[in-house]
């Protein structure tokens, strides 16, 4: 079988959406009947991570739009694909240059209202399935396309073993200045766009939390202004830190400063940094509201709250708090990537049977 | 659902609790709970508590009330439903607590030793309750945030009585039956009697969403634990978490949620059916949530036969339609004036509404229903009322000068002198007198004494203390705070109770109120369309496309009411329900 995977990024890429991508090659390329995968992506930001043997990733394409339609066509002058997968609503358009039903990955946002192009809305129902990362993202994209395909979960992996339990690192402790403090956390883009995230939330609740609470406000972005601004008129700037970029490298360090991971969020796709902190064994606060309910199994793993009742949060934020011992849940291996693998092999054999 | 007493010898001169009073103010509730009752006295004569129950989560005698904690130092009465109790049980059960029951009650005795007073900020529901705590000898009050149930209060200085009706307190014999004017005054000018208000001087409600402690020095000042309007202020700044999906799907998640919590009973819970989206919106919600329809409940009346008014045929059809057992209850003149004896001796304030609330009740019962959930609220959610459109232009056209002078409108003065302002505007929209007419209604000083302290204007304007920041928002606070509370909520819960009957309203959520102001601010008008589309499969365009009309019942027509420059005669509906139920 060979299979064509166009997409936004994937090696090399940053974020959420490359990190599934790769985990999906990975994983189709541990299938057992694919001889060949072809990796299409638009763009390419970072140093590459090590690709599969049997996986060809097109740099040529990713140096920009007319470069990744000439890529495109020229790898399907030479090979004729079973199965075409569109990593991203926003290439469906493109997608028909392959000229078969491809299978739509929808990650969140992006598929929870009908899309800016019409065109997009009508191919929606020419796909030959569509895979989201979870449940919710799934219903909200059928209640608006009424696509009556077929349409499949498959929540994000986590490859628990490059986390873990670790000592707070003390360079960290010293950068942040977190010695004798107990940490909030919360990882993300820090832009007007995402304010669903719950920053503002974990602020307006910080003032009424022990003094010896600090709010870690980890990622970059254009509204980290306004937060520390709110944070002052709250009283609590003292008690806010705004960490800047993440370097993927620190990335377990930092979850492991963590006493809450907490992110009342209304914006998540599935949440794939909730599986990081469990992963650090991180008591996580998630939103009832979002794709976070299912990265949390339904409450299973960590605390459910309805990001917009402030006294829920601060509950949940003074019980996490007081857990005494830290420990990766068992419910966590659902996420694994053999399962997420297992997931995988079952929808391509059921789109191409 | 229950109805409460409490009886609190607060000051050391007071003299102890009497047992006959306590007993006395719980038996004037009876139909509130027939279930069972019962009542609990400190051994320090200082305190008395009482109950009637009717039973509908936990059916077994261990849900009993007053309650006891496992301590014996907390005692509990509560009227009401805690819709999310499953989950504050759960909390509590991981942070150590133990249970006896599966009632919501015995959450709540937990929640209070674990959270204190804070514990109301997570309470979804709809209630009323006290706890005597044994432990530093003082009484914990609250009410929730809409006031859908009841909670009045009286106050002596050494004594303090709290019970879920006005006539409850009265049963007692100790509290004084001299009247409140401006209670009556309020009365005349809105057509119920608008809070903390009540027709006797004496007695007073326990503000909606607030809690209290009673100690050695009386009632402190009480915490306001949740406001609408500043809920619409929020809601304000955070219109791009209502633009990440389509509203209509939006709204569908969160009533469905709403309606989910409302449906937690241990008997069956059915519906009151009209033919207005709210009732047939939440009807077809609540069949694909249980994969079966409720049962439905329509009035119909003689007198409309064939006309607009008449929503039975219309409801019948929707009902047959998804496959709801319904019944079309018709009432007549008849039954009516049989009934009005009990009817006006069971309303607990006068107020011009609660009779169609009455008999839409009477028929759930005679089917044998304990619980019905209603789409009351749902106007005041999604701004549907003429309201959410008229005040705007009353407020600019009383703007501008001289122009209420062409109007041919009766209202036409009252636009001139009070339309200026918002609260003004809502006074004219909404009053039954004007102010003006009151010294013909209750003579020359009763009204001014009355007025005065009523001030009806500012009580309309401190609604808007905290600006909800949109017109759609201001209006909503208004209708939610004043017309909904004063008079739709507590109508339907007299009416309901007479009738041994809980009626839930998922519409009326202060959880379901913050999930979606957002989305209704920037919705505005259209949230009705958003919340008809909501359903699966969407409602038929028989019932989308209806005009609206607001419900009515033949008064007029029934008791021959003389004419009173209105085309209801409300207004002399109005003397007629205070002639009786007034003092």
């Amino acid at each position: 079988m060979k299979i064509l995977l166009l997409c936004t990024d994937a090696y090399g890429g940053h974020g959420g959406i490359a990190l599934f991508n790769r985990e999906l090659v990975s994983a189709l390329a541990e299938l057992p009947e694919c001889e060949q995968i072809v990796v299409v992506p638009r763009v390419i930001v970072h140093e590459r991570e090590p690709i599969p043997d049997n996986v060809q990733f097109v740099f040529a394409a990713a140096r920009g739009r007319v470069s990744w339609v000439r890529a495109l066509l020229r790898v399907l002058r030479e090979t004729k694909f079973d199965l075409v997968i569109c990593g991203h609503v926003n290439l469906l358009p493109l997608a028909r240059l392959a000229r078969q039903q491809p299978l739509l990955i929808t990650h969140g946002i992006e598929a929870w209202k009908p899309l800016r192009d019409p065109l997009s809305n009508r191919l929606i129902h020419g796909v030959r399935g569509v895979v989201s990362v979870s449940a919710l993202t799934r219903d909200r994209l059928l209640s608006w396309s009424h696509f009556a395909g077929q349409t499949f979960v498959l929540p994000n992996a986590v490859r628990a073993e490059k986390y873990g339990i670790r000592p707070k690192n003390p360079a960290l402790v010293e950068r942040y200045m977190l010695a004798g403090k107990r940490v909030l956390l919360t990882l993300g883009r820090i832009v007007a766009a995402e304010r669903y995230k719950g920053f503002d939330e974990v602020l307006e609740v910080l003032p009424q939390l022990d003094d010896d609470v600090v709010y870690v406000v980890a990622g970059r972005g254009s509204d980290v202004d306004r937060l520390a601004q709110k944070a002052r008129d709250l009283g609590v700037a003292d008690r806010t830190i705004f960490t800047g970029f993440i370097e993927e490298r620190e990335k377990a360090d930092l979850y492991n400063l963590a006493d809450v991971y907490v992110m009342p969020s209304r914006g998540e796709g599935f949440g794939f940094v909730f599986l990081e902190a469990m992963a650090c064994g991180v008591p996580v606060i998630g939103s009832c509201h979002d794709g976070g309910r299912e990265a949390l199994r339904g409450g299973e793993l960590g605390t459910l709250v309805d990001p917009s009742n402030l006294a829920a949060i601060r509950v949940a934020i003074i019980d996490a708090l007081a857990q005494k011992e830290r420990h990766v849940p068992e419910g966590l291996s659902f996420f694994a990537f053999e399962r997420f693998s297992e997931r995988v092999h079952e929808i391509v054999r059921r789109v191409t049977a | 659902m229950c109805g409460i007493s409490a009886v609190f010898a607060y000051h050391p001169d007071a003299p102890p609790v009497d047992r006959d009073e306590v007993e006395a103010i719980t038996q004037r509730m009876y139909p509130r709970g027939p279930d069972a009752g019962g009542t609990w006295f400190s051994d320090d004569g200082r305190a008395g508590l009482g109950s009637r129950r009717l039973a509908i989560i936990d059916l077994s005698p261990d849900g009993i009330q007053p309650m006891t904690d496992v301590s014996g130092q907390l005692v509990i009465v509560f009227n009401g439903e805690i819709y999310n109790h499953r989950d504050l049980r759960k909390r509590l059960e991981r942070n150590g607590a133990r249970f006896r029951s599966h009632s919501d009650t015995e959450v709540l005795l937990e929640m209070y030793k674990h959270d204190g007073p804070a514990m109301v900020d997570l309470l979804r529901g709809m209630y009323a309750f006290t706890i005597l705590d044994k432990r530093d000898g003082r009484l914990f009050v609250a009410r929730d945030p809409y006031g859908i149930k009841p909670l009045y209060i009286a106050d002596d200085g050494r004594t303090v009585r709290i019970a879920s009706q006005v006539k409850g307190l009265l049963a007692g014999g100790r509290v004084s039956r001299a009247p409140d004017p401006a209670g009556v005054a309020g009365f005349f000018v809105t057509g119920s009697v608008p809070e903390p208000f009540t027709t006797y001087a004496a007695i007073r409600a326990v503000e909606a969403g607030s809690c209290f402690f009673v100690d050695a020095n009386g009632p402190s000042a009480a915490r306001c634990h949740y406001s609408i309007a500043e809920i619409y202020q929020r809601a304000h700044s955070q219109e791009a978490v209502a633009t990440l999906v389509e509203p209509a799907t939006l709204l569908g998640e969160f009533v469905h949620e709403s309606l989910a919590y409302h449906l937690v009973s241990d008997v069956p819970v059915g519906a009151f059916l009209s033919a207005g989206i709210d009732s047939t919106t939440l009807v077809a919600l609540m069949a694909e949530a249980r994969r079966e329809a409720p049962r439905t409940i329509t009035l119909s009346f003689e007198e409309f036969r064939g006309r607009e008014q008449d929503e039975a045929p219309l409801a019948a059809r929707f009902a047959a339609e998804i496959g709801a057992p319904h019944t079309t209850r018709i009432v007549t003149r008849e039954e009516f004036l049989a009934d009005m004896p009990r009817f006006f001796d069971q309303m607990d304030q006068p107020t011009i509404d609660g009779t169609n609330t009455w008999f839409v009740s009477k028929a759930a019962a005679e089917q044998k229903l304990k619980v019905a959930i209603s789409g009351l609220g749902g106007d005041e959610l999604f701004g549907s009322y003429p309201s959410f459109r008229e005040l705007p232009r009353i407020v600019r056209l009383a703007r501008v000068p001289f122009a209420t002078r062409l109007l041919r409108n009766p209202k036409a003065k009252s636009i001139a002198r009070y339309g200026r302002s918002l609260a003004g505007a809502y006074l004219v929209k909404r009053g039954l007198f004007m102010p003006e007419e009151l010294p013909l209604v209750l003579g020359e000083e009763a009204a001014r004494e009355g007025l005065e302290r009523l001030n009806i204007v500012e009580r309309i304007r401190s609604v808007l203390d905290v600006d909800p920041g949109t017109d759609f928002g201001r209006i909503a606070a208004l209708e939610s705070a004043l017309y909904m509370r004063n008079q739709l909520l507590r109508d339907t819960d007299w009416a309901s109770m007479a009738h041994s009957l809980e009626v839930r309203t998922p519409l009326v959520d202060a959880f379901l109120l913050r999930q979606i102001a957002p989305l209704l601010v920037v919705g505005g008008s259209k949230s009705k369309d958003h919340f008809a589309a909501s359903a699966r499969p969407p409602l038929p365009d028989y019932l989308r496309n209806r005009r609206k009309t607001g419900f009515s019942v033949p008064l007029k027509e029934w008791l021959n009411l003389p004419p009173d420059g209105t085309t209801t005669r409300m207004r002399s509906w109005a003397r007629h329900v205070f002639e009786r139920v007034g003092s």
